[in-house]
């Protein structure tokens, strides 16, 4: 019964002709930008990922500690709240530090009459903790230690940065939600003007005893289809767009972001992009006019 | 097989009201053939629509096959018609499919295992004579070739009642004949059959029981 009625589903799509065809294309297009703006958020959460992994707080100290205090400030710090992980650095192991940054010019460095950096803690905040709020409460626990003279960091740019992600993320939602109206109405035309085509069939198979699944189905299917090749389309366009662009950009991103290469969608969200098409076109079939036993 | 009780179908309300039938009571056994006579707008396509829930009585009782037609609900129509053979004055043929195909068509939406489809649509064309012209499209056929077509269609499917609305109502004489002879045998072969026509001559000739209308309401019911 579902091959044969995926027969007259096929038979239906022939005979919406251009009406079924620009459905198709509206679907591509709605889901294209919708994968264009998912791509794009996608890295853009993953370089903010990395980032937020590269946030530190550093707690410049009035005076180096002796070995023995090490451990024991070491240890209070880290009993702080939004603390993952503290690193002593000493005064001498700081201007080390500086003469490799310095290169060439390290022997400035030599000439200083006495070593003027002082020793700190830099501290890792947990991954909840990365945020602007989350590093001023920290740096504000760190400020009220007495062995802290100053306190530096904060995470405001990496949260622009996540800002930025979400409006990616809204605008590919809300482009691709007017793009999907577009399409679902689509849809719905070319398959009510296949329900008028269809008449004297449906009449027929009222007639006959044809349940309102059997008649609705294929209209359903037709819908269906109309959807999936649509998202096929989208897919096929974003993977060559992705093969093509990828590789050009990926300097850049590397340079702006530091992301090694931009990923592409996994194969679950691929997907989903798929039965999000099959979904739409179904819901453009299911909104036809007219039901058979009205 | 039918069973109609003080039925009564009227359209619109106020001055536009329009009475179509009024208490009209039969009944019809299984294994008869009815033939159902009266003019033009006497209801006679109102009754036999009320027999397949295309419309629903006013007042009354239908009983048709076992079921309470008008206490059916929409999701056990199917169940009906699936027992009632139907034919029109036109053959209402689907234009893009042969005559094969017409019934298979049927038979498949209704549920029929596939692997019956063939050998049920083959038996039903061969019942009216058609078998040759399996393959004709509705445009190839005669008047009287597409009125068999859609006689074998309603047929495939084996139901219990045959209901025919002017069936020879589009064609000559001899055509006229030869769909009633195709009937006859339907009805032969234990179909009930109910046969609905304006043409008083062809009431007589086929001397049955004959249920005669005017204006709505049973005046006859005699043989």
């Amino acid at each position: 019964m579902l091959g044969f009625l995926a027969g007259e589903a096929a038979r239906d799509l022939r005979r919406a002709g251009r009406v079924g065809l620009s459905a198709i294309l509206l679907i591509t297009l709605s889901l294209a930008a919708l994968g264009c703006f998912w791509l794009l958020s996608l890295n853009l959460g993953r370089a903010v990922e990395q980032w937020r992994e590269r946030v530190r707080v550093v707690a410049y100290l009035r005076e180096e500690p002796r070995a023995a205090g090490v451990d024991d400030l070491l240890a209070r710090v880290q009993a702080l709240d939004g603390v993952q992980r503290v690193r002593f650095v000493s005064r001498a192991e700081a201007l080390s530090s500086l003469k490799r940054s310095l290169g060439a010019q390290a022997s400035v460095v030599d000439q200083l009459p006495r070593n003027p950096l002082p020793a700190s803690l830099e501290v890792t905040p947990t991954p909840e903790a990365a945020t602007p709020d989350g590093t001023r409460g920290l740096v504000q626990r760190l400020s009220a230690m007495s062995e802290v003279d100053e306190v530096q960091g904060g995470a405001e740019w990496v949260e622009s940065l996540a800002q930025w992600q979400r409006l990616f993320e809204l605008t590919g939602l809300g482009v691709g939600a007017v793009l999907a109206l577009a399409a679902i109405l689509t849809v719905t035309t070319a398959t009510t003007l296949v329900l008028h085509a269809r008449r004297d069939e449906m009449e027929i198979m009222r007639l006959v005893g044809a349940t309102e699944a059997v008649i609705r189905l294929p209209l359903l299917l037709q819908g269906m289809t109309q959807g999936l090749l649509g998202a096929a389309l989208a897919l096929a366009a974003l993977v060559t767009a992705h093969a093509v662009f990828a590789p050009r950009l990926e300097p850049l991103l590397t340079l702006t972001l530091g992301l090694a290469r931009a990923v592409f969608l996994s194969p679950a969200q691929m997907a989903l992009l798929l039965a999000g098409g099959a979904m739409l076109g179904a819901f453009g079939g299911l909104l036809a006019k007219g039901r058979a036993y009205s | 097989m039918i069973r109609l009780h003080h039925v009564g179908k009227t359209f619109g309300a106020g001055p536009a009201k329009h009475t179509a039938l009024a208490d009209i009571t039969f009944g019809i056994d299984k294994g008869e053939f009815v033939v159902l006579n009266g003019p033009s707008g006497a209801g006679k396509t109102t009754l036999l629509r009320l027999l397949y829930r295309d419309e629903v009585p006013t007042e009354g009782d239908v009983e048709v096959a076992g079921f309470d037609v008008p206490a059916l609900s929409r999701r056990r129509i199917p169940r009906l018609r699936r027992s009632i053979g139907i034919v029109f004055q036109d053959a209402k043929l689907l234009a893009g499919r042969t005559v094969f195909e017409n019934i298979s068509f049927v038979l498949r939406v209704i549920g029929t295992p596939r692997k019956d489809v063939t050998p049920r649509a083959f038996a039903a064309l061969k019942a009216v004579g058609l078998s040759a012209r399996a393959q004709a499209y509705p445009n190839q056929l005669s008047q009287g070739e597409a009125q068999r077509a859609s006689l074998a269609r309603a047929i495939a499917k084996s139901p219990q009642l045959l209901l025919a609305d002017e069936p020879t109502g589009n064609l000559d004489e001899e055509m006229a004949d030869e769909i009633l002879d195709v009937i006859d045998d339907i009805w032969q072969r234990g179909t009930t059959v109910l046969l609905a026509t304006h043409q008083a001559a062809l009431a007589d000739q086929l001397k049955r029981r004959t249920l005669t209308m005017r204006q709505g309401r049973l005046v006859k019911d005699e043989g």
